[in-house]
C-alpha cells in the first residue's frame, strides 16, 4: 500500500487525465475546462510530489526509485506540465479539442514523471514509450494538415526504430547480467561487447532527446506540427529523459570503457550541428528545433564528463532549459511560427516582447538567467573532468547562438513591416499568467539556485 | 558590512524599474525619475570619496554568500582604482540622463535600459567576485544593445548585433577562464579576488597561466578595443546615440583596462609578464593605427571613434609596463578619456541635434556662429590630444615614462608611441581648424548656441578635466596605492 502513496503524484496526473477525457459529461461545461482540471492536477501532483520527497526505498520490487534527482525531475516535470495546460485553458477556444490535447499532455507527463524513477530496464522502457507515445498525436494534431501528419509519421518511424535498437541493446544487458534491474548491471567481464550493448541501450534516449545524428526527425516534426503541441513535446518530456540517461550513463559508464567518449562524439556533434543550421531558419519551430539539438549537445557534454557534479548540473539544465523554450512556443503559438510574424510584438504586445527576450537572453546563457547558472555548474563539472576543449567549444557556440536567436529579437523588436490584419485572439488572462510564469521561473531559477543545489548534493570538490 | 555599494549599485535599477512601470501618458516623467536616482547616486559616490580613506586599501566591503555551493559570494568592495572608476561611471551615468532630456521615442524604455546599464557599468567596478563580476559584465550588454537598436541611426540594426556578438563572442572564453580559475584555486576552490591573489602567489596556477591569461586577454582586448579586435567599435560609436556613445567610451571601454589591471596582472602575473611585450606590441599598434585612420575620417563622430582606439592603446602600454608610473599613467588615461571624449560626443551630439549632419565637409566656422559650442569642442579637443596643464598630458605622459623605465617594453616601442601623440595632436587641430573655425557653412549658419542646461552637463567634465590636469594628485593619492598593491605583486615574480 505504502507502495502506492509514493507514486501518488503520478496516479494524481492519470486522474486527471481520465476525468479531463470525460470532461464533457462534468457538470460545468465549456471548452476549456478539461485544461483547468488538467492544470489543477498537475500543480496537485506537483506539490505532493515535494511534500513526499526522496526516499531511498525501493518500490515494486526492484522497479522503482525516487532519490532527490528523480523527485526533482518529477516535480518539473508536473510544474511545467500544469503551467501547460493554464495556458492551453487560456488559449483553449483557438487550439480545439483541449480535452485532447490534455489528456495526452498528461499521459505523457505521467510517463515522464514514472521515468525518472525508473530502476529497471523493463520499466525505463515502458515509462519511455508512455512518455512518447501521446506525442505522437501531439504532433500530428491537426488531422487536416499533411505537413503535419507527415513529420508525426517520420517521428514516429524513426521514434519506433531506435525504440527497437534501444530494446536489442536491453537484451544484451540482460544476458550479460541476468537481470533486468539498473543496479545489478554487470558488463565488466564481456569487452567490446558490453560498449556495444551500452551504446544500443542509449541510442533510444539520445534519438527522444534529439541528440545528433538521431535528431532528423526533430525539424521536420516541428515544424509540421502546431505550435502549441511543440511547446510541450520540445521541453517538458526532455527532464525524464535526461534524468533516464544519467542512470544507465552512472551504472554504464563506469563499467564499459569508451561509452563517455562516445558520448563526447554524440556531444561535439550535436552542438556543430544543431548550431550551425539553425542559423538562416525562417521558421521559429525549425530554429528551435535545431537550437534544442545544440543544447542537447551541451547536456551530453556533461555527462559525457562522467562525475556526479555533472549529473546533476544536466538535470538542472535541462530544466533551464525546458522553461525558456516551452514560453517561447506559446508566444510562437499566439504570433504564428515565422519570423516575419514576430514583425513588430514589440509595439502590438510590448510585455511578451520583453519576456520573450528574456527567454531568448537565457537559452544563449547570459547572467544572471537560469540558462547561464545551468550551464555555469554543467560546464564547471566537465571541465573538472579535464573536457577543456569541448568545453572552451561549447561557450564559443553559446556566443555564436546569440546570431540566431537574436533574429527573433530583431524581429519582435525592431521589424516594423505593419501585420496582415489577422483574427481577433481569443488568449485570455490564463494564458498571459502561465508565460508570466514562465519569466519569473527563468529569473528565479537562476538567483536563487543555492538551494536547489543543496538539496540535489551538487559538488563540485 | 556596509550596504552603501549595493546601494550605488543597485538604486539605478529602482529607478529601472519605477520606469518600466510608468504607464504611457506619464512616459515623460521617466527622465525626471531617472535624473532623480542617479544625482543621489552621484551624491553617493561622492560621499563614499570624501569618507575614503586612500591608504585604508579595500572599503566599504560587503561579502555574503550567494550560492555557497560552489563558493559564489556577494562580495563588493573599492580601492582606489575602483572608486575612480566608480565615480567616472556615476558621473557620466547622470550627464547622459541630462543630455537625453529631449528624447522623445518611447522615452519610458529609453531610461529603463539606461538604468539597467548603470547597475551593470557601476558594479563591475566594484565586484570582488568573479562570478559576480561576470554578472555585471554581461549585464551591460542588453542594455547597450537596444540603445544602438532602438534609438540608433541608419544602420542600428547591424551596429548592435555587431557590438553584442564581438562582446559576447570575447566574454565566453573570460568565463572559461574564470571556471579554470576556480577548479586551479586549490582545495577551497573560490572565485573571490583576493583569494586568487594569495592562490596565485602560492603557485596555485603555475604551468597554465598563459592558457588562462589567453583567456582573459580575448574577453578584455575584445571591450577595450585593442587592434584587430576594434572593428566593433566605430560601428557602435556611429550608429549609437548621443548618451549611448557617451558611455560607449567613456565607461564600457575601461571595463575592459579595469578587468586587466583587476585580475589578469594581480591573479597571473607570470604569463602578464611574459606577455608584456606582445600586448605592448598590440598597443602600439592600436595608437599609430587608430590615429593614423582618424586622419581619413570624414564624420566627426567616426573621428573621435577612432581616437578612442588610439587613447585606449595608451592605457594598454601603460599596463603593460608593469610599473607604477605606467599604471598610474593607465588609470588616469581611463579617467581622462572618459571624460574627454565623454565632453567630444556631447559635443558633438549638440552639432548633430542642430545641423543633422556630422559630416566635416559640411560643418565649417562654428566659432563664428556659436562661439561657446565651438569654443568647448576646441577646448576638449586640446584636451584630448594631450595638452599639458588638461587630463589627457597626465595620463599619457606617466604611460610614456612607465613604458620607458619599464623592463618588459623595449625602448622603441615607446618611442613610436610618443609619435602617436604627435598625430593626435595633427587629426584633432585639422579637425578644430575645419570645423570650428572659417567661414560658416551652410548647416551652421543659422544655428543658436549652447543652451543652459547643456552648459549644465559639460561644466563638470570641463571642471574635471582641469582640475585633474592641473592638480594631478587629486587623482593619483587615490589610485597611487592601489596601484602599488599590484606593482608588488608583479614585481614578486620573475
Amino acid at each position: 500500500m505504502r507502495s502506492y502513496l509514493l507514486i501518488a503524484p503520478e496516479l494524481v496526473m492519470l486522474a486527471s487525465a481520465l476525468l479531463a477525457m470525460f470532461a464533457d459529461v462534468l457538470p460545468v461545461r465549456g471548452r476549456r475546462v478539461a485544461a483547468w482540471i488538467g492544470a489543477a492536477g498537475a500543480a496537485a501532483a506537483l506539490v505532493i510530489a515535494l511534500a513526499v520527497g526522496p526516499g531511498s526505498v525501493t518500490l515494486f520490487g526492484s522497479m522503482l526509485r525516487f532519490d532527490s534527482l528523480a523527485v526533482f525531475a518529477r516535480a518539473a516535470t508536473a510544474g511545467l506540465t500544469s503551467v501547460y495546460l493554464l495556458w492551453l485553458a487560456g488559449n483553449g477556444a483557438s487550439v480545439g479539442r483541449t480535452r485532447e490535447a490534455t489528456t495526452l499532455a498528461l499521459l505523457a507527463a505521467m510517463g515522464a514523471m514514472l521515468m525518472s524513477g525508473a530502476r529497471d530496464l523493463v520499466l525505463l522502457f515502458l515509462t519511455m514509450e508512455a512518455a512518447t507515445m501521446p506525442a505522437y498525436v501531439l504532433i500530428g494534431f491537426d488531422r487536416g494538415d499533411e505537413r503535419g501528419l507527415e513529420g508525426a509519421l517520420k517521428y514516429f518511424l524513426l521514434s519506433m526504430v531506435t525504440s527497437l535498437v534501444m530494446l536489442y541493446g536491453m537484451a544484451f544487458l540482460f544476458g550479460m547480467s541476468g537481470t533486468t534491474s539498473l543496479d545489478g548491471l554487470r558488463v565488466t567481464a564481456f569487452g567490446s561487447l558490453g560498449l556495444i550493448a551500452a551504446v544500443l541501450t542509449i541510442v533510444g534516449l539520445l534519438a527522444k532527446l534529439a541528440a545528433a545524428p538521431f535528431h532528423y526527425w526533430s525539424p521536420d516534426a516541428y515544424a509540421g506540427a502546431p505550435a502549441f503541441s511543440v511547446a510541450f513535446v520540445s521541453s517538458v518530456p526532455k527532464i525524464a529523459g535526461v534524468v533516464a540517461l544519467v542512470r544507465v550513463v552512472g551504472v554504464l559508464g563506469p563499467q564499459v570503457r569508451g561509452l563517455t567518449d562516445v558520448m563526447l562524439t554524440v556531444a561535439v556533434a550535436s552542438m556543430v550541428i544543431g548550431n550551425f543550421a539553425a542559423f538562416g531558419q525562417k521558421d521559429v519551430r525549425r530554429l528551435m528545433a535545431y537550437s534544442g539539438v545544440a543544447h542537447v549537445g551541451y547536456l551530453l557534454l556533461a555527462l559525457a564528463g562522467g562525475t556526479e557534479a555533472g549529473s546533476i548540473g544536466a538535470v538542472l539544465y535541462a530544466v533551464a532549459y525546458a522553461v525558456p523554450s516551452m514560453a517561447i512556443m506559446f508566444v510562437v503559438a499566439e504570433e504564428g511560427p515565422t519570423l516575419d510574424d514576430m514583425d513588430g510584438l514589440l509595439s502590438r504586445r510590448p510585455l511578451a516582447a520583453w519576456a520573450m527576450l528574456v527567454f531568448l537572453l537565457s537559452l544563449v546563457g547570459v547572467p544572471p538567467l537560469a540558462g547561464f547558472f545551468g550551464k555555469l555548474y554543467m560546464f564547471s563539472a566537465a571541465l573538472d573532468a579535464g573536457l577543456v576543449w569541448p568545453v572552451v567549444l561549447a561557450f564559443a557556440f553559446s556566443a555564436v547562438s546569440a546570431g540566431y536567436y537574436f533574429g527573433i529579437v530583431r524581429s519582435a523588436f525592431l521589424g516594423q513591416r505593419p501585420r496582415a490584419v489577422r483574427v481577433r485572439s481569443t488568449r485570455n488572462r490564463a494564458a498571459d499568467v502561465a508565460i508570466a510564469i514562465c519569466l519569473l521561473a527563468t529569473v528565479l531559477l537562476g538567483l536563487l539556485a543555492g538551494p536547489m543545489l543543496s538539496v540535489l548534493g551538487y559538488a563540485l570538490r | 558590512m556596509s550596504y552603501l555599494l549595493t546601494t550605488i549599485v543597485f538604486l539605478p535599477l529602482a529607478a529601472a524599474v519605477i520606469c518600466a512601470m510608468l504607464p504611457k501618458d506619464l512616459a515623460g516623467a521617466a527622465k525626471w525619475v531617472a535624473a532623480t536616482v542617479m544625482a543621489f547616486d552621484v551624491t553617493l559616490v561622492g560621499w563614499l570619496l570624501a569618507t575614503f580613506d586612500v591608504r585604508g586599501g579595500v572599503q566599504a566591503v560587503v561579502d555574503i554568500p550567494w550560492v555557497p555551493q560552489i563558493a559564489i559570494r556577494y562580495h563588493l568592495g573599492a580601492d582606489g582604482i575602483s572608486l575612480a572608476m566608480l565615480a567616472l561611471s556615476a558621473l557620466l551615468g547622470l550627464i547622459a540622463v541630462v543630455a537625453s532630456w529631449k528624447m522623445d521615442k518611447s522615452p519610458g524604455t529609453y531610461f529603463v535600459m539606461l538604468m539597467l546599464l548603470q547597475v551593470g557599468m557601476n558594479g563591475v567596478f566594484v565586484a570582488l567576485d568573479l562570478v559576480l563580476f561576470y554578472v555585471f559584465w554581461e549585464l551591460v550588454l542588453v542594455p547597450m544593445y537596444f540603445l544602438i537598436a532602438m534609438w540608433g541611426g541608419e544602420r542600428r540594426s547591424y551596429a548592435s548585433l555587431k557590438f553584442f556578438l564581438y562582446t559576447l563572442a570575447g566574454s565566453v572564453f573570460m568565463l572559461v577562464g574564470i571556471i579554470a580559475l576556480y577548479l586551479y584555486s586549490g582545495p577551497n576552490n573560490t572565485f573571490d579576488i583576493a583569494e586568487l591573489v594569495r592562490a596565485s602567489a602560492g603557485g596555485a596556477f603555475n604551468g597554465i597561466q598563459g592558457w588562462l591569461f589567453l583567456a582573459f586577454f580575448l574577453g578584455f582586448a575584445v571591450k577595450v578595443p585593442i587592434w584587430p579586435l576594434h572593428t566593433w567599435l566605430p560601428d557602435a560609436h556611429v550608429e549609437a546615440p548621443t548618451a549611448a556613445s557617451v558611455l560607449l567610451a567613456g565607461v564600457l571601454l575601461k571595463m575592459g583596462t579595469y578587468g586587466f589591471i583587476r585580475i589578469a596582472l594581480p591573479i597571473l602575473p607570470v604569463a602578464a609578464k611574459a606577455w608584456a611585450p606582445w600586448i605592448a606590441a598590440l598597443a602600439v599598434i592600436s595608437i599609430v593605427y587608430g590615429a593614423s585612420v582618424a586622419f581619413a575620417q570624414t564624420d566627426v563622430k567616426k573621428l573621435i571613434a577612432y581616437s578612442s582606439v588610439s587613447h585606449m592603446g595608451f592605457v594598454m602600454l601603460g599596463i603593460a609596463s608593469g610599473t607604477a608610473a605606467g599604471l598610474d599613467g593607465a588609470v588616469a588615461v581611463m579617467v581622462s578619456h572618459g571624460l574627454v571624449t565623454g565632453l567630444l560626443f556631447l559635443m558633438v551630439g549638440m552639432v548633430y541635434e542642430r545641423t543633422h549632419t556630422r559630416q566635416i565637409a559640411e560643418l565649417s566656422g562654428l566659432s563664428s556662429q556659436v562661439p561657446a559650442i565651438g569654443g568647448i569642442l576646441a577646448f576638449a579637443s586640446f584636451a584630448s590630444l594631450g595638452l599639458p596643464g588638461l587630463s589627457g598630458f597626465v595620463g599619457e605622459f606617466l604611460s610614456l615614462l612607465g613604458s620607458w623605465q619599464s623592463t618588459l617594453v623595449p625602448h622603441w616601442m615607446t618611442v613610436v608611441a610618443a609619435v602617436g601623440v604627435m598625430l593626435a595632436a595633427a587629426y584633432m587641430l585639422w579637425m578644430v581648424q575645419r570645423v570650428v573655425l572659417g567661414e560658416a557653412s551652410e548647416a551652421v549658419s543659422r544655428i543658436s548656441d549652447i543652451t543652459a542646461r547643456e552648459v549644465a552637463y559639460v561644466l563638470p567634465l570641463i571642471g574635471l578635466t582641469v582640475l585633474v590636469g592641473v592638480y594631478w594628485n587629486s587623482l593619483l593619492r587615490f589610485v597611487d596605492p592601489a596601484v602599488q598593491g599590484i606593482v608588488t605583486i608583479l614585481a614578486r615574480v620573475v
